[in-house]
């Protein structure tokens, strides 16, 4: 039967229309997926050198021991909100004489089936042969590798019973980064230190080996939760009803933007697309932690010589929300670009409601990194740079090429590697984008004349400021030609 | 109100004359319109033109051209020769025509992540409506609505198919269009709201003269609220005919194939 399930799961991911279309994606997938691998073995094996070098004082594997509870918290909080729920279409096998238990088992294990989730033992084996070993042993290492498995599966497992028991809503995350803050709160303030416990319990569970038997123990309740959850919530109308009560709370209002006439109107409903939403929800998220982008940059020494990539970061941070949302624009409202065809909305007044609504979100995210100007002039400006670039030039070519992605955005599915209606024209526009000012400040500061770069940058932004009306009659024209290629291909659904 | 007040808004009851005077002004004429997809003509149509106030019934099997037809006036696909015009104004990569249209194809017509009323609200601000007019046409339509639609909190997207169709009618009627065209209005309506339907459109063409094109698959409906019904045979104008009495008869023999 579970084979049937799965033979199923694989036939509809196949036969998705799509599927063949989206090789280019999908490789450009692969390959990052490849990269991110390389990355982790690398992390996996130069950690003991790390750790040695930031508490030389304890052993690395000790070290990593009581860095180990904050990395679980962590990655549940991390799958908490991005791991999608495995669904199955329940209905049409209800119906059939088959055990709901079975059932229930499949949508469970389906996710553990997942290689995605397996990514950390590309960390977890190198770091076990030369961080473990040397303290604990051949067999220690290899328990540590069994027990991080372990650990996968109950945070797997766990993650998404308090996604379906809870939903993934502000409040579930809110109290989540409130428990997050409150145990670093206790070890700063030296009122109890999770640091020392998580040290104690995980030398413990590596050392012993009753300590595999409690991990096992962990998941099994992590799977026996889910269990319960769906021995109350078996029937889809229970789960209909958590939604329609979900709903009601939800229908906010932007009558603020309501003042501005026909185009407010038009980025009220946007803004209303993208809060009511699984996906776009996703999005903002992902953008607000990519808001932290600098951190991993600016205060290291190692990059305040490499200008081209502080560049890159300073756009990609001052641009975070225009950059997420801008490759989606035009096609996210593919399912009712017909309606938006036939009434009374002119072309202008439907292109200029997007561009300000990018607008909006690049003056936004620059406001909110303004923080970052404490790490110097020199962030100051790229910065300011960057902003004038990202409005006065990516935006139009956002815009612009937003014509060509005739691609229906399904947008009720979220998850953090959804590609659906993302075609290899969505990374084409990635070259003026970043690639664009990357390359010129690169190129400048070969020959030491950064600042030339930076004014040419500056200037084109400017220049793409006064001159918005110009090219929003250029992407006019654009959009009328490929009018009926969008809308056709907007009809297609997925 | 005094006598005399009285006296004269009788009088120029008596003198006014019928609400819309009903011209025969040509609104919506096709040239040589035709529609290529893959070498195969899906609509082929050399001219056809309909009268201010007509109500214009489009009826076939699948595949005839109905919806493409339709979708050609909305300028929601290109023409492969030919045009549509709308009040002498050419219709594609135009923007002036749909201030006078209101229509209603399909789900893509729907903004499934909103409340009815907000849908309404937005489809009633973007044609300039205040809420006062959008509030009033709402009442108008509590009947039709069944008491389903307004007030549930639901979002589009959970409501019955029926429901959406009736939400989607709704927001074309909105605008007080001068033209509405409907692709199959009757379908997955309940028999009461069928009939409701019928008296609806029957009274928006007596009261506000307005020109309607519907398409249906249910020869019954369209014969009761049509006055011209066009039958499509792969993309072929086969019969025009002004309805009478033995219309449907007629009909039915040409479609018992």
């Amino acid at each position: 039967m579970y084979t049937q399930f799965f033979k199923h799961h694989w036939l509809k991911s196949v036969r998705a229309p799509g599927y063949y279309k989206n090789l280019i994606v999908n490789i450009f997938m692969g390959l990052s997926i490849l990269y991110f691998l390389v990355i982790f073995v690398l992390m996996g094996f130069m950690l003991p050198k790390i750790l040695a070098e930031a508490a030389p004082q304890l052993d690395p594997a000790l070290t990593f021991n009581g860095a180990m509870f904050f990395v679980i918290v962590l990655a549940l909080l991390i799958r908490f909100l991005f791991q999608p729920l495995s669904t199955i279409n329940l209905q049409s096998y209800q119906v059939l004489p088959i055990k709901r238990s079975k059932l229930v088992n499949y949508l469970l294990l389906k996710p553990l089936l997942n290689p995605a989730n397996y990514l950390t033992l590309s960390f977890a084996i190198p770091f076990a042969i030369t961080g473990i070993n040397p303290s604990y042993g051949i067999g220690g290492a290899f328990q540590f590798i069994l027990i991080v498995i372990f650990l996968i599966w109950f945070n797997t497992l766990f993650a998404i019973f308090l996604k379906r028991k809870f939903g993934s809503n502000i409040l579930g995350i809110i109290v989540f980064l409130a428990i997050i803050a409150g145990l670093v709160a206790l070890e700063y303030f030296k009122i109890y230190s999770i640091f020392d416990m998580s040290q104690r319990v995980f030398g413990f569970l590596i050392e012993n080996p009753i300590g595999l038997l409690v991990v096992m123990g962990l998941s099994a309740v992590a799977f026996v939760l889910n269990k319960w959850f769906f021995a109350q919530n078996y029937y889809p109308e229970s789960f209909d009803k958590k939604v329609a009560k979900k709903q009601q709370a939800e229908t906010q209002n932007f009558s603020f933007m309501e003042r501005f006439g026909k185009i407010g109107e038009i980025i009220s409903l946007e803004m209303k697309l993208a809060l009511r939403h699984k996906r776009t929800k996703n999005v903002l998220y992902t953008a607000a932690l990519f808001l932290l982008y600098g951190l991993l940059f600016y205060p290291n020494d190692m990059y305040k010589e490499n200008d081209a990539m502080l560049m890159l970061v300073a756009i990609f941070v001052t641009g975070i929300g225009m950059i997420l949302f801008g490759q989606w624009i035009i096609n996210w409202e593919g399912s009712y670009f017909d309606f938006l065809m036939t009434r009374n909305i002119d072309t202008q007044s439907y292109i200029k409601a997007n561009y300000f609504l990018l607008l909006s979100l690049s003056i936004v995210s620059f406001i909110l990194t303004t923080p970052y100007f404490l790490f110097g002039t020199d962030i100051l400006i790229n910065h300011s740079v960057a902003f004038l670039y990202n409005v006065g030039v990516n935006i139009h070519v956002y815009l612009f090429g937003a014509t060509f992605n005739t691609k229906r955005l399904e947008l009720s599915k979220g998850s953090a590697m959804n590609m659906q209606g993302v075609s290899y024209k969505n990374f084409i526009v990635i070259i003026p984008l970043l690639i664009v000012p990357m390359g010129l400040i690169g190129i400048f500061s070969l020959f030491g004349a950064k600042n030339i770069a930076l004014i040419i940058l500056a200037v084109l932004g400017l220049a793409g400021i006064i001159f918005w009306k110009q090219l929003l009659e250029i992407t006019e024209k654009q959009f009328l030609r490929r009018k009926y290629a969008l809308c056709e291909g907007f009809r297609k659904k997925e | 109100m005094n006598t005399e007040e009285i006296q004269s808004t009788i009088n120029t009851t008596i003198t006014m004359p019928p609400p819309v005077p009903v011209t025969a002004n040509t609104v919506i004429k096709a040239t040589d319109l035709r529609k290529i997809y893959n070498g195969v003509a899906v609509l082929n149509i050399p001219e056809i033109t309909i009268k201010n106030g007509e109500s214009f019934g489009l009826v076939g099997n699948n595949g005839a051209g109905k919806t493409t037809f339709f979708r050609l006036i909305l300028d929601l696909i290109e023409a492969s020769s030919g045009e549509v015009r709308i009040d002498g104004e050419k219709v594609a990569r135009h923007d002036d025509w749909k201030a006078k249209v209101g229509s209603f194809l399909d789900e893509s017509f729907l903004i499934d992540f909103l409340t009815p009323e907000e849908y309404f609200n937005f489809t009633g601000k973007v044609y300039g409506k205040s809420v006062g007019d959008i509030t009033a046409f709402l009442e108008s339509m509590k009947e039709f609505f069944n008491g389903e639609i307004l007030g549930s909190k639901k979002l589009i997207r959970d409501l019955s198919k029926g429901n959406q169709k009736k939400t989607g009618i709704a927001a074309a009627l909105l605008s007080d269009p001068q033209i509405l065209i409907l692709d199959e209005p009757f379908t997955a309506l309940d028999p009461t709201s069928q009939i409701r339907l019928k008296r609806m459109l029957n009274e928006l063409k007596i009261k506000k003269n307005m020109t309607m094109l519907i398409s249906s698959h249910d020869l019954n409906h369209v014969t009761e609220v049509c006055d011209r019904i066009v039958v499509l045979e792969k993309g072929l104008v086969v019969r025009d005919i002004h309805t009478t009495e033995d219309t449907l008869k007629e009909l039915e023999s040409y479609f018992a194939v």
